[in-house]
């Protein structure tokens, strides 16, 4: 048999394996219309895309055709060795070449088009479009960076959707309490195992506390309680405005000339040094509480509606922070206090979802608890300070465990007793690798 | 205002400090994922005073330590050993002193070397060379934790992270260690809030270098 088959696969097949990984790739995406008017050379991102990805569909199903093809000729050529029809083959053989070539021809083509495009060098990404899309990339070692403008959009989307169901818990939230008010007793009980022994017991004396605890009205009775109990804190109060003055003002870690010198007083005399009558308005209105602990650190608690005892946002701060990013929803430039601001997000919800009403008294009480967070060792390691995985940043015990927070009685009282005698228990102190859920 | 530590290296009995020890501790900055964020650069110089008139020595201190701080490039500070004073001068001070030539300086060290971030803490290596010769009198180390500014508050943690550090250098079998020397500030007065904790370890580790 005098046939020579060219067998220019292997080596074409080599020169494009990243078009092979192409294979696994699910179906083009269905682009939006291009809102653009333009012609061929300058067509609309989206379309662009979806013709690439167009585009390397049929480069993939060409390649399944040439595999094809290969495995046809060497049958053929197997067949060939073994029998002796040799016409047969002969004619066999010639078809599939011719046909091999076709593919080859079509993926060269296709090879082209799609170079011309940028999809297989990184021309196109260079050259920045408004649009902030893509094209799809073949990255040398065969994977595709196809989606890129798709998980762009989606991510977008996902955040927004995101921000959106907050707004709606929350708007939720406040007509439940408003027109619902019988519903509000409900203690957590869900996020707690019911086997365990130890929250058993607490849950009993919760609902009875919560009755004693008292009517909080306003803000002025939480931090009258907060200041009797916690004996070094400084609380101040502030409408937002006024806050948002007080943070551009304090001075910045490494200026030593301080503007304002921090006041000492508690609550009462900050509106005192208001202008008179507007005294008693400023705490009814007051929408932000801000908690210190001198060299420890600054909390602030935001409040809405101003004047009423919802706190909705909480962050921790530096004591020497100072600047407008310092309010209940900015981040502190230290790894300490953002670690602590995230897990007071999550302590905040938990004691909102505990009682409408005593969730600032709880909240704040929490705060309190992190006065000691520079002394107190990990409960669980016994350390000060441990690495944080994910930041690698060194930190001290920064979780402070809030599903067992509760007051307790110091002496077992009389029922009618007042609640003077309820402090709440210390919480315990974890590093972030050694806190988990259920404490 | 940061807090920090000021550690110096203190070698074996028998072995010298060189260049390999300090870049085995650079190394080990690193390895606990210290990023390196640039170079830094103090000075120390020990200055006598030049006294025309010598008939009266006891006005004047005998011998002053200026100091001059990364952090605070327009300022000066000067320690008077005996009286246990710190004071806090702008920079222009040393272009005054030259052309008064009032003191002189006799000896001068410069500190320098790269810095390195750590989360919250910051860490800054360095060598210690004198003015006369370019050989490598120490090596120094200064923890710094940014967030709080108050001694006692930072004191526990400045403490257990050098005692990480330790480990970490120890790991590596270097000969000598880091030491660190509590600074009695209650002996100074408090002129100056930020310099005192560097003056007083810069201050011992020179008198160190200079007796080598």
């Amino acid at each position: 048999m005098d046939v020579k088959p060219n067998f220019p696969m292997q080596f074409q097949q080599q020169q494009l394996p990243q078009l092979q990984q192409q294979q696994q790739q699910p179906e083009p995406q269905a682009a939006s219309t291009p809102s653009t008017s333009a012609g061929q050379p300058a067509e609309a991102p989206p379309k662009q895309v979806a013709l690439a990805m167009d585009r390397l569909a049929q480069a993939a199903r060409l390649i399944a055709d040439v595999r094809i093809g290969g495995d046809r000729l060497l049958e053929a050529l197997f067949f060939a060795a073994q029998s002796h029809q040799s016409n047969k083959t002969l004619q066999f053989l010639l078809k599939e070449d011719a046909s091999m070539r076709q593919h080859l021809q079509d993926l060269r083509t296709v090879g082209r088009q799609l170079e011309e495009t940028g999809v297989l060098n990184d021309s196109m990404k260079s050259r920045g479009n408004s649009w902030g899309l893509h094209i799809p990339l073949v990255c040398p070692d065969g994977a595709v960076v196809a989606y890129a403008w798709k998980r762009q959009l989606a991510g977008q989307a996902g955040a927004s959707a995101v921000d959106r169901t907050r707004l709606a818990l929350k708007a939720f939230a406040d007509q439940k309490r408003r027109f619902f008010p019988h519903l509000e007793d409900e203690s957590e009980d869900q996020s707690t195992e019911p086997g365990s022994k130890k929250l058993c017991r607490r849950q009993a004396p919760l609902t009875s506390q919560l009755d004693e605890l008292g009517d909080f009205k306003s803000v002025a009775d939480v931090l009258a309680r907060l200041e009797k109990e916690v004996p070094n804190v400084k609380v101040l109060t502030y409408q937002r405005r006024d806050w948002l003055k007080r943070a551009s003002s304090l001075p910045s870690s490494g200026n030593e000339n301080s503007i304002e010198s921090p006041k000492e007083q508690s609550f009462h005399s900050l509106n005192k040094m208001r202008a008179g009558p507007q005294a008693a308005v400023a705490s009814e209105r007051a929408s932000v509480i801000e908690i210190s602990f001198p060299c420890t650190f600054r909390a602030v608690v935001s409040l809405h509606p101003a004047g009423s005892i919802d706190p909705d946002a909480v962050a921790f701060f530096s004591p020497d922070e100072g600047g407008s990013y310092m309010h209940a929803r900015g981040s502190s430039i230290y790894h300490v206090f953002r670690q602590i601001t995230e897990h007071a997000g999550i302590g905040l919800q938990h004691f909102l979802g505990v009682g409408s009403e005593i969730a600032l008294y709880f909240l704040l009480n929490w705060i309190c608890s992190y006065q000691t967070l520079f002394t107190k060792v990990c409960s669980k390691c016994g350390k000060l300070l441990a690495a944080d995985r994910k930041s690698s940043a060194i930190l001290p015990p920064v979780r402070r465990s809030f599903r067992q927070f509760y007051p307790v009685r110091e002496s077992s009282a009389e029922a009618n007793s007042s609640t003077k005698d309820q402090v709440f228990e210390i919480p315990g102190a974890y590093h972030i690798g050694c806190y988990t859920d259920e404490l | 205002m940061p807090t920090k530590w000021v550690l110096h290296w203190h070698p074996n009995p028998g072995s010298t400090v060189n260049s390999q020890i300090l870049n085995e501790v650079s190394q080990c900055a690193e390895a606990i994922n210290g990023v390196k964020d640039g170079r830094w650069k103090a000075t120390l110089t020990l200055l006598k005073p030049n006294l025309r008139d010598q008939s009266q020595p006891g006005e004047y201190p005998r011998e002053l330590l200026g100091i001059s701080l990364p952090e605070q490039p327009n300022k000066y500070y000067f320690i008077l050993r005996g009286p246990r004073i710190v004071t806090e001068a702008d920079s222009s001070i040393q272009v005054i002193m030259e052309k008064l030539q009032s003191y002189k300086s006799r000896i001068a060290l410069y500190f320098e070397g790269y810095q390195y971030q750590l989360g919250d803490f910051q860490l800054r290596v360095g060598k210690v060379v004198s003015s006369h010769s370019e050989n490598l009198r120490g090596i120094v180390l200064e923890v710094e934790y940014l967030p709080i500014s108050s001694m006692e508050k930072a004191s526990q943690v400045l403490g257990e992270f050098v005692d990480i550090w330790q480990e970490a250098v120890l790991k590596r079998s270097l000969p000598g260690s880091f030491m660190h020397n509590e600074p009695n500030l209650s002996e100074y007065g408090l002129a100056v809030q930020y310099a005192y904790v560097m003056a007083q370890l810069f201050a011992s580790q020179s008198t160190q270098a200079v007796r080598n």
